[in-house]
């Protein structure tokens, strides 16, 4: 197993945001998490990333305990996150932004830079525009291809559908696929669960900080309580 | 990372920018005859000629280092905690005192050289400024912000109150530096402002070195998005609290310099509206742009004695050309492109105060992307 949470709770000040959550990541997988607002997906990533303490519980990588490691160290280990809102330097380049991803790694990048840019070769044309001036879709091909220079076991992402229109979602989630297939492990939080099921092998229900209910994702896409709750009910397809 | 067409070059045509670019790619030859320029610049400064204009009711000399100099010196100390790092820090002066009061304490009640309480006051600034970021830096923001001015006037009050330092009466008979190549170090000014001005060019060097560094980068990383710059493997706290003992360094050099041509100081002498004019210097210039600080440091500091003539009303003048300042050029005198570009996103302006708050240009993704 790549990746393993084991009944982790996380507050904000007394309010707890996570209520005892276990998820497992096998090597090779993409491990959906949906939820409503609030559910705790974005801390549940945030966590596993070390952005958020813990306050019990254990977060297992590679068998190691990196419950109490920070996060800048996570990210050597092989953890690497695109963050909610993705979170691009706007006064970088969409080159540099990319470089950033490399900051812990030495010698020379060309080849990895290439690899991204042959993912995205939108990022390729504008790489001397900052980040800051880039449409919302690209910004989020930013936020992917610099987790993706961190060189990642597991690749962390957060809502990269949102605020991105229909045809750009699609094409987000191919190279997700696309991603996956070159050998990094994904686990992904979003809001739109009806393509984030269809891409996953298996997913996690969240409600409230908890996990309440956990299947491969077809399954989960066939399943009455979430058509109901998250796929738009009989209105789905 | 730079060059090979990677670094953005946009709106070449204003006359700044332009200038920008060709310096990017100036040779050699051509970059160190602009570095003598500056030099000669700066030795011809206090001419009398010059002075007649730029301060017709004092000393030029004098007011080439105090205000302007020690003002220049402070500003590029906090640019690099404020500009670079991007954290709101309100009580910068507190390190300030802390290296005028070392090297006045050591020089009067033990009687050490100008040159080793120098020392002494720079590393006891880089400390103070450890003790107080080590368990502060953690805060972001307005929070940080607080804090500082909290420590800004914790030193200041403590030193009122420390008998031991001369309290409320301060410090009198602060020793002058040893002659140094031939110049004296007594009443006249024109050695002290020799003096800053090394000290300037010094902290300059060491600035852009920064800058273009791996440490730099960091910087910038933090400044822009935080949560980001970790997710990247970069250490934010360590980077964070090197900033700032690094600006505390600069800030202490400065305080030195000042008590050992002031002869007397006074926790007066460091009141909290010193680390207010110095954040407005770094802000009005274009906070992160050495060029913009360094001049935006100069108006703050010149204006004011230019006006002297108008008495008390020069402070309201000096406010109201403050405010308009502000109005017309939000970004600073002389913004640097990136820190243009931040401000347009709405993100890092004032380093991390307005880095959670995503600007009007930031959620009309589906709209232009759904056009295209």
């Amino acid at each position: 197993m790549l990746l393993e949470v084991k009944d982790i709770n996380v507050h904000y000040g007394k309010i707890a945001a996570l209520k005892g959550i276990s998820i497992e990541v096998n090597e090779g997988e993409i491990v959906s998490l949906i939820g409503a607002n609030g559910a705790g997906k974005t801390t549940t990533l945030k966590t596993i990333s070390g952005l958020r303490p813990l306050s019990s519980g254990q977060i297992l990588f590679d068998g190691e305990d990196i419950s109490k490691t920070p996060g800048h160290k996570r990210v050597q280990l092989g953890i690497g996150q695109s963050p909610e809102g993705r979170g691009v330097f706007p006064g970088m380049t969409v080159q540099e932004n990319l470089l950033m991803g490399a900051y812990t790694r030495k010698g020379d990048l060309s080849g990895d830079l290439e690899e991204v840019y042959e993912l995205f070769p939108r990022l390729n044309e504008r790489k001397t525009q900052f980040g800051g001036t880039m449409s919302g879709g690209e910004q989020q091909m930013i936020a992917i291809g610099r987790a993706l220079m961190t060189k990642p076991k597991v690749l962390l992402l957060d809502e990269p559908s949102m605020g991105l229109a229909p045809m750009l979602i699609a094409q987000i989630f191919t190279i997700i696929k696309e991603i996956n297939s070159r050998g990094t492990t994904v686990l992904l939080v979003e809001q739109n669960a009806q393509q984030a099921l269809k891409l996953s092998d298996r997913a996690y229900v969240l409600e409230t900080g908890r996990v309440v209910k956990s299947a491969p994702g077809v399954e989960l896409l066939n399943d009455p309580g979430v058509r109901a709750a998250y796929l738009g009910g009989e209105l789905g397809h | 990372m730079k060059g090979d067409g990677v670094t953005a070059k946009r709106n070449a045509f204003h006359p700044v920018d332009r200038a920008r670019d060709w310096w990017a790619d100036a040779p050699q030859w051509q970059r160190y005859t602009v570095y003598l320029a500056a030099i000669v610049f700066a030795l011809i400064l206090p001419a009398p000629w010059i002075g007649s204009f730029m301060s017709p009711e004092s000393d030029w000399t004098t007011v080439l280092f105090y205000p302007i100099g020690t003002y220049i010196l402070l500003a590029v100390g906090l640019n690099i905690v404020v500009g670079q790092a991007g954290m709101l820090d309100l009580g910068f002066v507190a390190f300030f005192a802390i290296g005028g009061y070392t090297l006045a304490y050591f020089g009067t009640k033990h009687g050490l050289t100008f040159w080793a309480t120098l020392v002494m006051g720079i590393v006891l600034a880089a400390v103070s400024g450890v003790i107080l970021g080590a368990p502060t830096l953690r805060l972001r923001g307005d929070y940080l912000a607080i804090v500082t001015l909290g420590f800004g006037e914790i030193v200041r009050i403590t030193a009122n109150n420390t008998d031991e330092i001369g309290g409320a009466r301060g410090i009198t008979n602060v020793p002058h530096p040893e002659p140094l190549f031939g110049m004296e170090f007594l009443l006249d000014p024109a050695p002290y402002y020799y003096l800053i001005v090394a000290a300037i060019a010094l902290v300059i060097v060491f600035s852009v070195r920064l800058h273009k560094s791996r440490v730099g980068r960091a910087w910038a990383a933090i400044r822009e998005d935080e949560d980001a710059a970790e997710l990247m493997g970069v250490p934010t706290f360590k980077f964070k609290l090197l900033a700032f003992a690094i600006g505390a360094m600069i800030g202490g050099l400065a305080g030195a310099i000042y008590a050992s041509k002031a002869i007397f100081i006074e926790p007066n002498s460091f009141p909290f509206i010193l680390s207010a004019t110095i954040l407005a210097a770094v802000v009005l210039g274009g906070a992160g742009n050495l060029p913009g600080v360094i001049l935006g440091a100069f108006v703050i500091a010149w204006l004011p004695e230019r006006f002297r003539f108008l008495a008390e009303y020069r402070i309201l003048l000096f406010g109201a050309v403050l405010v308009l300042m502000m109005a017309l050029r939000p970004e600073g005198l002389l913004p640097s492109r990136q820190r243009k570009a931040e401000l347009h996103e709405g993100t890092g302006g004032m380093g991390t105060l307005a880095a959670e708050v995503p600007g009007p240009d930031s959620d009309d993704t589906s709209a232009e992307v759904g056009s295209k």
